[in-house]
């Protein structure tokens, strides 16, 4: 597998992400990554698209994108935002501070962010030029799944 | 009581929901749903039955939170059982863990109440 580019625009509706869910499975599969990874990647996008659906393009049109760069040992996504018209981006300096201030076990909401650090192997979160939010992870295959997907010929993506 | 993605049973006086889809952000609010219906009636005991469940985010897991901190206010609780190795990491990763009992079995969890 070379370099690959994907884009997928999704209404700003929650019910879309599930089918992107499973669509980063099978891809994820194919590059050779192992059953916790995926689990962790399709957790990882499920949080992103949920803040980019919920707080950065809920009531309007304008959606979001999702840009997917694969090869043979990683998976870069983009998750896309256009923000609110009344909000803007929902990430700012501010609105970090006031989520990591009142983070704890007992809180309902705000650990999502947290999540997707924890999740992916990198990860950046900045507001764009459409006035919301890109969010911007990368998954690579470790050294152990490479060595189990190179010795397991049925593991392998098609060139 | 079942709405397709979960069903509503009685068993003795525990209220069990049992979750038969993933719990992304879509099915979360049929979680949260069926749990603030409960804490409308007089039910003091839930256990949330999470044994076919293969992915659940951070909104699914404050449903259970959020539920767990209102009806323990009128003496009662919310427990969890049935939890896969990455269902549970999720609860770790919020720090849920800490504050809900998880249970392997549906039968150990009604036992402890």
């Amino acid at each position: 597998m070379g370099q690959e580019h994907i884009e997928i625009h999704l209404p700003s509706r929650l019910w879309y992400i599930e089918p992107v869910l499973a669509f980063l499975k099978q891809l994820a599969q194919q590059i050779g990554f192992c059953q916790q990874r995926i689990a962790d990647i399709q957790l990882a996008i499920d949080e992103i698209c949920g803040n980019a659906i919920e707080h950065g393009s809920e009531g309007d049109d304008k959606g979001i994108a999702i840009s997917i760069d694969v090869n043979d040992h990683q998976l870069d996504i983009l998750v896309r935002d256009k923000g609110t018209r009344d909000r803007g981006s929902w990430l700012t300096a501010e609105k970090l501070e006031e989520i990591s201030q009142r983070r704890a076990p007992d809180r309902e909401r705000g650990h999502g962010i947290y999540m997707v650090e924890e999740l992916s192997d990198e990860v950046k979160m900045e507001p764009n030029s459409f006035g919301g939010t890109d969010v911007r992870v990368r998954f690579s295959l470790s050294t152990d799944e490479q060595r189990r997907r190179d010795t397991n010929p049925s593991n392998k993506p098609d060139d | 009581m079942s709405n397709g993605s979960m069903t509503v049973r009685e068993n003795s006086d525990v209220t069990v929901i049992e979750v038969q889809d993933d719990l992304g952000s879509y099915v979360a609010s049929d979680l949260r749903e069926n749990l603030e219906d409960l804490l409308g009636s007089k039910t003091q005991k839930i256990i949330v039955n999470l044994g076919s469940v293969q992915h659940i985010n951070s909104t699914g897991v404050g449903a259970i939170v959020g539920a767990a901190k209102r009806i323990r206010q009128r003496g009662g609780d919310v427990k969890v059982c049935g939890l896969a190795d990455n269902i549970k990491r999720t609860f770790d990763l919020t720090g849920a863990s800490s504050v809900v009992e998880i249970y392997e079995s549906e039968s150990s969890a009604i036992s402890a109440f």
